[in-house]
């Protein structure tokens, strides 16, 4: 017995001393960033989050990078150029410059960088959408690579500046960490990650393009909790918060201590339609929807008007959007007269899966189609229920009763292709891609390929907005909205900005 | 006695293998594809695939269960799925911080608790009783996550006495100890006032105050020191559910805890976190049984274990 007491008081006193040990973080010289999530992985290869993208950012680069204007500048390329076919395409790259381990940074780690992606055993979570165009890539000399693409790809350049096409460290690649420990060629590196705390990146002060602008150290945490996120931008323990909830957007503009900023996203929201379910496969039904939908209200409601009603399946900061498509005002009496035709006077019931954050959205729509005598039975979902259900198969979802699936789709600023293929493309149909509602239509699949082969870029937009008023008649998604970016600082912070689609780059943030 | 301890810690491996078996099917059992959560919604089928293969999860049940086992054994919980770090480092970690949160809740939930359960039992009916047992009552009722935020927004923002997140100081110990104590404190004064409430109607205090001893002492002397066992029983059986406080609480004031940990796991379906955490914690709970059930038996005589 006095045996296990003294091990119990033992034990205590370690365990409040240990928890008394803590490292010294914050000081003047750190900005603070809070985001809604925990990073996914340090390798900007092996993940797909935004978030975890933006903590990246200080850390990695790419041949290509994007400046506040949103325009492609050279970054670890210096330049560039295609052959006529437009499938070879010959990078000079930077002299000079190293990863943080030391390891030298030339077309040996470009070609190995790429093959990891083609590796299909390497299974990392990014890397998907290169191989559907790219080739493989090969070294001309230590300065120079090529690549070499299946089909001509208007947003090659665009994607050299996202996740996959980072440069990591193959020296930690080959060593397996760099899933856990960053190493690129950034402005800053990365200096301690507790997993379940924080990430702090310091300068780098050896980075090729010299002294780094932003604060000495740049320290990341996180919080799911809205109210929590506000409550850290009031007491400075977070200097810029991103995203900001749109709830408390109206006490941080009331607030000279703090500054909001609202720039247009790229995110639309939508509800996708299983076209392979009755009487959803009739498109006077799917019409009749989108009429009873009432985007304004939405906005007003759910987005605190930090939002634009959708009216293209493309947000209007991606190329190609046409802002003069008006398909469908709320017109209650319309959808009612559509659904008549359509042998459904009295209506008839739906389902529709979504998660938790988004359910009101279910809500609203439940009583917004009442009024056309749609009655919808929202299913609310935890997000690794929902996936699974949303990714289904026609027979899956057919079994489940599954009619739609409410959710959002962010081409950002890389081209339309990366909205339109994966939503509405035949082939994308889950579970192959995020087409959920299976929707196949010809016209559109051929619209889809012809602009993604047209280097031309007015040509090219031209055939984005037959596309786009295309899926607008054909009406396979209730379009929503698109979601404004909203991040917030305290008022001293300069610097940062959002990439459309919710990145915001803090390595030149000073406060 | 020595002979009830060896079974108790023989028992102890055959529980572990029993909840172990039990997270891992229930995790399992819940909808939602790690694969396909790791691989991101942009991701095509072939690369969510391979991330299954990537994390062993193409392997039948009882091979994935072997080898989680008998990593186990060896002190190997395998590693994260997210941040591809050894779990075992992972909760190391992180437990201290959920143990001296846990120490300190309830050192303030015994320090209040006992005492105000204490004068709730000698003037009961009283307007001190009424006082104790409603805000008893409002303890056990209000929800652990609405306190937190109240307490931060309160203490934190407001009045700008305590840090609002994470575990920097001694200070950032208070807000999350004191709203995880709150539930233990009201269970312990309820439970502390019945308990004394019966004990001093027994014979033997009546002829304490017969032979004319101070009231103080019959409180703390006799009463409480018989009162003690149920109270003890009932913090070793609560320590459970001061777990399921410690994860809302973590999670609320970012405190880098395994109670955090395991909600973070859970939404990313990273399976060797959540049966790592799962493992610890039970063990904790049924260490803290077997230690509550050792010093019932070292304060009262009275009980043999046979």
């Amino acid at each position: 017995m006095t045996m296990f007491l003294k091990s119990r008081h033992f034990a205590l006193a370690c365990a409040v001393a240990g928890s008394l040990v803590f490292p010294v973080a914050a000081s003047a010289a750190t900005l603070n960033v809070m985001q809604t999530e925990a990073p996914r992985s340090m390798d900007p290869g092996d993940q797909t989050a935004t978030y975890t993208a933006a903590l990246l950012d200080p850390m990695y680069e790419g041949l290509v990078k994007r400046d506040p204007d949103l325009s492609l500048k050279p970054a670890l390329a210096t330049e560039w150029s295609a052959d006529a076919s437009g499938l070879v395409w010959t990078f000079k790259l930077r002299p000079g410059v190293k990863f943080h381990d030391g390891t030298a940074f030339d077309a040996d780690a470009v070609v190995k960088n790429f093959a990891r992606h083609l590796d299909t055993k390497r299974g990392l979570a990014a890397s998907g959408r290169l191989r559907t165009f790219l080739e493989g890539v090969t070294a001309v000399d230590p300065t120079t690579v090529q690549f070499k693409l299946k089909t001509q790809y208007p947003a090659f350049l665009a994607l050299l500046t996202t996740g996959p096409c980072l440069m990591v460290s193959p020296t930690a690649d080959a060593a397996g960490t760099v899933g856990s420990k960053a190493v690129g060629t950034g402005p800053y590196k990365l200096q301690e990650y507790k997993s379940g705390e924080y990430v702090i990146q310091a300068k780098n002060t050896d980075w090729w393009g010299g002294a780094p602008k932003g604060e000495d150290l740049i320290k990341w945490t996180w919080t799911a909790e809205p109210s929590v996120m506000n409550m850290a931008l009031q007491t400075g323990d977070a200097d810029v918060i991103n995203p900001f909830p749109a709830a408390f957007a109206a006490q941080v503009k009331a607030n000279p201590e703090m500054k909001l900023s609202t720039t247009d996203g790229s995110a639309v929201f939508w509800v996708s339609l299983n076209t392979k379910l009755k009487p959803l496969d009739d498109v006077r039904v799917r019409q009749a929807l989108n009429y009873a939908t009432d985007r304004d209200g939405i906005v007003k409601a759910f987005m605190n008007g930090y939002a634009t009603p959708a009216n293209s399946p493309l947000a209007p900061v991606t190329p190609g959007y046409d802002k003069t498509l008006n398909p469908y005002p709320y017109n209650v009496e319309k959808a009612k007269q559509l659904l008549k035709e359509a042998g459904y006077p009295d209506g008839f019931a739906m389902s529709t899966i979504v998660q938790e954050q988004e359910s009101r959205i279910g809500e609203l729509l439940q009583a917004m189609w009442a009024k056309a005598g749609v009655k919808l039975d929202v299913r609310k979902m935890e997000g690794g229920v929902w996936s699974k259900a949303a990714f289904q198969d026609p027979a899956g979802k057919e079994k489940d009763n599954i009619g739609s699936s409410i959710a959002s789709w962010s081409s950002g600023v890389n081209g339309a292709d990366l909205q339109f293929r994966p939503l509405y493309y035949t082939k994308s149909a889950s579970p192959a891609g995020a087409n959920l509602g299976f929707f196949s239509d010809a016209k559109l699949d051929e619209l889809i390929d012809k602009a993604a082969s047209t280097l031309d870029e007015k040509a090219r937009n031209a055939i984005y907005v037959d596309a786009q008023r295309q899926v607008n008649e054909q009406a396979p998604h209730v379009l929503l909205y698109t979601k404004q970016d909203l991040f917030a600082t305290r008022a001293s912070v300069k610097g940062a900005w959002v990439i459309p689609g919710g990145l915001i780059v803090v390595k030149d943030a000073k406060k | 006695m020595k002979a009830y301890i060896l079974k108790k810690l023989l028992a102890l491996p055959l529980i572990l293998i029993g909840v172990s078996l039990l997270v891992f099917v229930a995790i399992r059992a819940l909808p939602g594809d790690p694969a396909r959560l790791m691989a991101g919604p942009e991701a095509t089928q072939e690369a969510v695939d391979n991330m299954t293969v990537r994390l062993g999860l193409d392997r039948s049940l009882p091979a994935q269960y072997a080898s989680f086992a008998y990593g186990a054994v060896r002190g190997d919980l395998g590693t994260s799925i997210k941040s591809k770090l050894p779990v075992v480092d992972e909760i190391a970690e992180r437990l201290p911080f959920t143990i001296g949160l846990a120490i300190t809740a309830y050192l303030i939930a015994i320090g209040i608790g006992v005492p105000a359960g204490m004068i709730a039992a000698i003037y009961r009916h009283g307007w001190p009783d009424q006082i104790v047992m409603i805000l008893a009552i409002a303890g056990a009722s209000i929800a652990n996550f609405w306190l937190a935020l109240m307490a931060m927004n309160t203490f934190s923002v407001q009045l700008g006495w305590l840090p609002l997140l994470g575990a920097a100081s001694w200070k950032s110990f208070i807000l999350p100890s004191i709203t995880l104590a709150v539930l233990p404190t009201a269970v312990i004064a309820r439970m502390t006032r019945s308990s004394m409430i019966e004990v001093m109607s027994q014979d033997y205090i009546r002829t304490a105050y017969a032979k004319g001893v101070l009231p103080r002492n019959i409180y703390w002397s006799h009463a409480l020191r018989n009162a003690l066992l149920p109270i003890i029983t009932i913090v070793g059986l609560n320590f459970g559910s001061l777990m399921g406080g410690a994860v809302v609480t973590e999670s609320v004031f970012n405190w880098p805890g395994i109670g955090r940990f395991l909600v973070d796991a859970v939404r990313y379906r990273d399976y060797p976190v959540i049966q790592g955490v799962t493992l610890v914690a039970v063990t904790g709970v049924v260490i803290i049984n077997f230690l509550a059930e050792m010093l019932i038996a070292f304060l009262n005589p009275k009980i043999r274990f046979d």
